[in-house]
């Protein structure tokens, strides 16, 4: 989790991702921050995000994108 | 079967009463009928493509359907004899022959879309090209119709396909019920292209009536005739002027015309999704929206969130987010970052992205030089912000340039507007040539003494354009706070009820005659 949140505080160190929970409904990350965002984690965590993941419900807080992370590392 | 016309409000109103009083399992029957009976219409002969289309998804999406189910319950059943090597290959062995399902699928519908509304352009391209090479040429006649809303049909249940090999939703059982999220009607000819997680229930749900449902699907309706009929049909003329004259034209007439052109477009799409929402909230559906106030947006990249927003939304979910995260790109973001730097290298998977997604929104709007030109623009322009993003960001810095400040909010939308006015003009001229031709034209010979457009439309014309103008912007600054409807709902009834008196009297008497010589929908051609 300290990663993923290493990750965000780069591309946005302006959001307190431990309360946020609109990230893309409240348009704080646009859909340009999600593509950094998919290639940082897939680096960071050795994982492939595909495109079936990128839905708002996996990215709107921090939490639920490291259920994502976990979910894909399962699943692989 | 225009929208505009007699039998359209008369099928409405047949459907509506037909709908609540038929048993509610039922209702969904109703609408596959008058869904029928709205595309037969068009032509007998076109119904075997949508049913093509239909058929084909149904048959694909089953057979992923029951592959991943088989695998699931394989590899469940053989939980303990397989290790995790044996379930990947097992896994990715279903993947690649969902993927094979998908691709046929996605190939036999984008092959029909490209036939019908590409082969003359791509005939009279190989054309030019034999004739430029010193060839004879070949023949270019291409005689076939474009089926009615095959781009949006298309689009809408491609997207379904791809969401059931994503296993995002469950594949249809029922084929009938697939056929109706295919061609339903309201929105089967200009969109929205509905996602089928969002429209799905709603068709095949069971729906009461309500008084409410009725007078807001009523009112919106109303809305959306006043801006076709009166609005866009009558700025009609007068853009058809411009377009035709721009060479001949003082610059100021030029440009009113670009303006207008800005109006007739909005005022005819969004006039025709405030038709088909009323009508559906009249039938208890929420369709999704695909306006959002465009010309209060303050960059190109908003605008193209806020207008036609279902179609940028599927060019999002379908090719932007696919292509920029595929290997090929992380591969692109990781060549850029060692040559050029982290700042602009982690823009590349973002930029060769867009570039295919605006190409293709170019192509799908229309299949001509135009049309690709005004899509390599919008893309141009969404790109190079991307890339000047932190330069802009130090310049405000620098210069102490408040974002939330009026005047600099005022700025930036005016700016915004004018550059989306002048990117429009490019497919209605016919290329770049002609459009660079036309933004000359803008700005050569002012003659501010004498309207040379008067012998185009009268100055009653001119003055319920200008009206029509105002209450589209009143109505615009209501809707940033709440919704109109809700607002109008606190006023005395009798002041509603004369409210909307007088502006079906204006639909009568200003909309009608100007409806009946103008024609169609801007986005039918789509």
């Amino acid at each position: 989790m300290d990663e993923l949140m290493e990750i965000l505080e780069e591309i946005n160190p302006d959001v307190d991702y431990e309360t946020e929970d609109r990230l893309i409904d409240g348009k704080v990350l646009d859909s340009f921050s999600i593509v950094t965002l998919v290639s940082e984690i897939s680096d960071a965590f050795d994982i492939e995000i595909s495109p079936k993941y990128l839905v708002p419900e996996n990215f709107n807080s921090a939490r639920a994108m490291w259920a994502m992370i976990q979910k894909i590392q399962q699943e692989e | 079967m225009s929208l505009v016309s007699e039998q359209f409000l008369l099928f409405a109103a047949v459907l509506v009463a037909a709908f609540y009083l038929v048993p509610k399992r039922l209702q969904w029957i109703c609408l596959l009928a008058a869904s029928c009976v709205f595309y037969c219409t068009a032509g007998w002969e076109n119904c075997i493509y949508i049913l093509i289309t239909a058929l084909s998804a149904y048959g694909a999406a089953l057979w992923m359907q029951r592959l991943g189910d088989r695998s699931r319950a394989h590899l469940k059943e053989n939980r303990e004899s397989m290790d995790k090597e044996a379930r990947k290959a097992w896994k990715a062995r279903t993947t690649r022959r969902r993927r094979w399902i998908l691709a046929a699928c996605l190939c036999l519908n984008f092959g029909l879309l490209c036939v019908f509304k590409y082969g003359g352009f791509v005939l009279g391209q190989v054309n030019e090209l034999s004739l430029l090479l010193g060839g004879r040429g070949i023949s270019t006649v291409w005689h076939l119709v474009v089926p009615l809303g095959i781009s949006f049909y298309t689009f809408q249940t491609m997207g379904y396909v791809t969401d059931v090999y994503w296993e995002k939703c469950e594949a249809q059982r029922s084929f009938p019920k697939l056929l109706l999220f295919t061609s339903f009607f309201p929105q089967v000819t200009q969109g929205p292209i509905s996602d089928y997680r969002q429209l799905a229930p709603q068709l095949f749900g069971e729906h009461a009536y309500s008084d409410h449902n009725m007078t807001y699907g009523f009112q919106r309706m109303l809305w959306g005739y006043f801006k076709k009929m009166v609005l866009a049909d009558r700025a009609a003329p007068l853009v058809q002027a411009v377009f035709d004259n721009y060479a001949a034209l003082p610059g100021n007439n030029v440009l009113l015309g670009a303006f207008l052109y800005s109006l007739q477009i909005y005022a005819d799409f969004s006039g025709y999704m405030d038709i088909i929402c009323g009508l559906c909230q009249m039938l208890d559906i929420r369709l999704a929206e695909n306006f959002q106030r465009p010309y209060f947006s303050k960059s190109i990249a908003e605008y193209w969130r806020r207008w036609h927003i279902t179609l940028g939304a599927w060019f999002k979910t379908y090719l932007y987010y696919p292509i920029a995260v595929s290997r090929l790109s992380k591969r692109l973001t990781k060549w850029g970052t060692r040559v050029f730097g982290p700042t602009f290298g982690k823009t590349l998977a973002a930029s060769f992205a867009l570039v295919v997604v605006w190409f293709t929104t170019g192509l799908w709007h229309g299949a001509n030089w135009g049309y690709i030109v005004w899509g390599g623009i919008n893309g141009l322009f969404i790109i190079v912000s991307l890339w000047l993003e932190p330069l802009y960001e130090k310049a405000k810095k620098r210069l102490h340039i408040r974002e939330q400040s009026f005047p600099w909010r005022a700025f930036v939308t005016l700016r915004t507007f004018f550059l989306v006015t002048l990117i429009k003009v490019f497919p209605e001229v016919g290329g770049f040539r002609n459009g660079v031709g036309f933004w000359r034209a803008c700005f050569r010979g002012w003659n501010l003494r004498e309207n040379l457009l008067y012998p185009f439309s009268g100055k009653t014309d001119v003055i319920i354009l200008s009206f029509g103008v105002l209450a589209l912007f009143l109505v615009s600054l209501i809707q940033r706070r709440s919704s109109v409807r809700e607002q109008l709902a606190k006023t005395p009834k009798l002041l509603r009820l004369v409210l909307f008196v007088i502006l079906f009297f204006i639909i009568v008497y200003w909309g009608i005659p100007m409806s009946t010589k103008t024609g169609g929908f801007l986005y039918a051609q789509f």
